[in-house]
């Protein structure tokens, strides 16, 4: 696998590369900032591209815009947004025009060896990835009327990983069932909670957060 | 000073006007007397009584003006010299009379049309308007100077062909030199032609370029000056093809007609003017009882506009703090150089300044008759201007301090994200490859202290990750006040709903403002017992509002740090038991 970082402090822009180095991935290019890390894209056609969400100039959302730019001009490179806020609008910011292939993890999650090479896979196959800490502070906002409270403790379980961006297949290898169970609970969970979004789709990750956030 | 000035002037405009009434009743008997054939005013009763409204009317009008007008007194004087020469050609006419007389009389008839020259340049102010002005009046001065000496010293009447007047009598004459007499009535005459010619130009030129107001001002005194001037260019054309000056000649009569038409029109004029500013006087002297009991700042300003038909009057009050001056309100004006149809009074007490008014050119020591009230009113406003300007500076101060705070907050929360939380995840990194080491050594006691060594960095990461949030929320710069607000209630103890109209941004102090006081308001909701927070925004273009209600127990107090932020941005908050409203002006 061929991943490029981005990360403007060097300090841990060069720890992420040497823990993807130790993992087996190979590095093919570092970058500073926004416009290097673009190049460095264009040449080097990776896989993956690792990006910091806050990069010189000013230090606030480069990260998002050049992921942006990624997805809709390399359709086949994955983009990883690392980022010290667990910020839902961000992380909805990413997938509004480009569901697949992104995610956005806290930062703190790449020194996780085996969960990064999950993502990284997960990445390759297409998915979405959304930090857990994020789907569950969504999940476990106070409502006034919480609708779901409708909602089994299994089919709770199984939102949140749809949230979090997993396929069927992946939700039942979690969860040690079957790919039709999950199917069937997901099915079951989009009506009670009556979203109209498609069942299968990369869109319906973002459809599932836009409804935690909007309840 | 003043008053005896005025005492002195008193006197002077009363022997004025007994010498001009004296020298006008003088004019007549001998016009009408041994001088019938000779003088324009002894041609008819008519041509008499044309004289002497001129030249009285002339007298009259400049003394009411150097009454009304101290600053412009020169004006008024000059038009009273003028009003008295203008009967000068008849003394010369005085067949009988004392040669001296004649003579003198002879040498200063000229002088009525440079002094009406000189005083029409100067109106309304009383100086010159210009360098080039300035020169042309003392050229006239100097011409008419030398002209009127040259003929005293060699015009010898006899051997004159051209006399009609006075033949026979010329006290100063030294030696008798016929060519030049006529050299020098020759360009004397040109020269006055060409000067009144020159002031028709300049007229027309001033009278264009004028504002409107202005030209009200001008058109008195310029209309009646260019008639003068028709009369003198005529008379010059006439007497360049018949020199002799029968004031029976049709053309010269006409031409005297006009002339004296002219005077007796700039003297109406210079009466209407003063009238004018009379009556504009009177009602600035008024203004005060027009004032309510506890007038709104800048009242006085707007009745003083009234009163005086300008609506650009301004006044600037003097303040020592700031230093400077400020408008009635208390916000910072600069006077410097007003537009050139506005004039500058200025307002002292003792050698003090008080204040600046300015207003159109045509009402000049405007602050001569405002009464001791309306001086006290205006002493008055100078004080709530003082007063109001110090409160704009309080909150000024008020809402930097709040803008640095801000400012502070924004720069600790990156200072956090980019140092301490970057070294924390760096130690995080390290703990673990040490635990990675030990596990391949098979030490199962130090990997053990490892991983509780990386669980509490990560629980640190955490803790400082929410505190550098609460400080100041990266989202809030980000993406504005709605996003800011749904990530705070994502995060709240007790269910808050949000509503936003829209999505807009705001000034960053704006948005940090309503976004620290809904924080506050959400925790003091907690304090109160509450389980649902609501919270409105919208907003009507001039004004971020909120609304924020929820169900906890009624407030005990209202809540001081919400009204201390909101009202350092100059907005407002209004609370009942169970909801707060705050206001926030923004662009």
């Amino acid at each position: 696998m061929r991943v490029v970082v981005a990360e403007d402090v060097m300090l841990t822009r060069e720890g992420i590369a040497r823990v993807l180095r130790d993992a087996g991935v190979e590095v093919v290019g570092e970058a500073g900032d926004a416009p290097t890390l673009l190049r460095a894209v264009r040449l080097t056609k990776p896989d993956a591209a690792i990006v910091d969400i806050r990069m010189p100039p000013t230090h606030t959302n480069e990260g998002l815009v050049a992921a942006q730019t990624i997805r809709a001009e390399h359709p086949d490179v994955g983009v990883l947004i690392l980022s010290q806020y667990v910020e839902p609008h961000y992380a909805l910011e990413l997938l509004q025009n480009h569901p697949e292939r992104v995610g956005y993890l806290l930062k703190e999650r790449i020194f996780d060896v085996a969960l990064l090479i999950d993502a990284l896979r997960r990445l390759a196959d297409g998915e979405t990835i959304i930090d857990p800490t994020i789907v569950s502070r969504l999940v476990q906002r106070r409502r006034q009327s919480d609708p779901l409270a409708e909602l089994t403790p299994r089919e709770r379980e199984v939102i949140e990983l749809v949230a979090e961006g997993l396929s069927n297949r992946a939700i039942a290898a979690r969860l040690f069932v079957t790919d039709r169970t999950v199917e069937a609970h997901v099915k079951q969970i989009f009506a009670k909670l009556d979203l109209q979004a498609d069942t299968d789709s990369h869109r319906r990750v973002l459809a599932v957060l836009a409804y935690l956030r909007a309840t | 000073m003043r008053g005896i000035g005025y005492r002195l002037d008193a006197g002077v405009r009363l022997t004025s006007a007994a010498l001009a009434v004296s020298i006008a009743l003088g004019a007549v008997s001998i016009a009408r007397g041994s001088a019938s054939a000779t003088t324009y005013a002894g041609r008819s009763p008519l041509a008499a009584a044309l004289t002497v409204i001129a030249g009285l009317g002339l007298v009259v009008a400049g003394l009411t003006n150097a009454a009304a007008r101290p600053s412009a007194r020169g004006c008024g004087w000059r038009a009273v010299a003028a009003g008295i020469l203008s009967f000068a050609p008849t003394y010369v006419a005085w067949a009988g009379g004392p040669p001296l007389v004649r003579s003198i009389a002879a040498a200063l008839t000229g002088v009525t049309f440079a002094l009406v020259l000189d005083l029409v340049l100067r109106h309304p102010t009383g100086r010159a308007p210009s360098r080039a002005g300035r020169a042309a009046i003392a050229a006239v001065y100097a011409e008419t100077g030398i002209a009127a000496l040259l003929l005293a010293l060699v015009r010898n009447p006899y051997l004159d062909p051209s006399c009609w007047a006075n033949c026979s009598v010329n006290s100063f004459l030294v030696s008798s030199h016929p060519v030049l007499v006529r050299t020098v009535d020759f360009a004397d005459r040109w020269f006055v032609a060409g000067a009144a010619a020159g002031l028709l130009g300049w007229f027309a030129t001033r009278f264009a370029r004028g504002s409107a107001p202005a030209r009200r001002h001008l058109l008195p005194v310029l209309a009646p000056a260019a008639v003068i001037a028709a009369g003198v260019i005529a008379r010059a054309v006439t007497l360049q093809a018949s020199p002799v000056e029968d004031p029976f000649y049709q053309a010269l009569f006409i031409s005297f007609v006009i002339e004296s038409i002219g005077l007796t029109a700039l003297a109406a004029g210079l009466l209407y003017l003063s009238a004018r500013e009379r009556s504009a006087r009177r009602a600035a002297a008024r203004v005060v009882t027009t004032l309510d009991e506890a007038p709104e700042p800048g009242s006085l300003e707007s009745a003083l506009a009234d009163a005086l038909h300008d609506p650009e009057l301004r006044i600037a009050y003097r303040v020592s703090d700031p230093d400077g001056y400020v408008d009635p309100r208390g916000w910072p004006v600069d006077p410097g150089a007003p537009a050139s149809s506005m004039t500058i009074t200025r307002l002292a007490r003792g050698a003090d300044t008080l204040g600046l008014i300015t207003h159109r050119g045509a009402v000049p020591d405007l602050d001569l008759q405002f009464g001791a009230a309306l001086r006290l009113g205006l002493e008055n406003e100078r004080l709530q201007a003082q007063v109001l300007a110090q409160l704009n500076e309080l909150r000024a101060s008020r809402q930097r301090i709040v803008e640095a705070g801000d400012r502070e907050r924004r720069m600790l929360e990156r200072d956090l994200h980019d140092g301490a939380q970057q070294y924390l995840l760096a130690l995080s990194y390290e703990l673990r490859l040490a635990a990675a080491t030990a596990r391949a050594a098979d030490d199962g006691k130090t990997e053990a202290i490892l991983s509780a060594a990386i669980d509490d960095a990560e629980l640190a990461l955490a803790e400082l990750r929410d505190l550098a949030t609460g400080i100041y929320p990266a989202v809030l710069a980000d993406a504005g006040l709605a996003p800011a607000l749904r990530s705070l209630a994502d995060e709240a103890p007790v269910a808050v709903e949000i509503h936003t109209e829209r999505s807009r941004r705001y000034g960053s102090s704006v948005e940090a403002t309503a976004y620290f006081a809904v924080a506050e308001a959400i925790d003091d909701a907690i304090d109160r017992g509450a389980t649902a927070v609501t919270i409105t925004v919208g907003d009507d273009d001039h004004r971020l509002m909120v609304a924020l209600a929820d169900d906890g127990a009624a407030r005990t107090a209202p809540p001081d740090r919400i009204a201390d932020r909101v009202g350092a941005l100059g907005g407002e908050l209004a609370c009942t038991p169970g909801e707060c409203r705050l206001s926030i002006p923004c662009a």
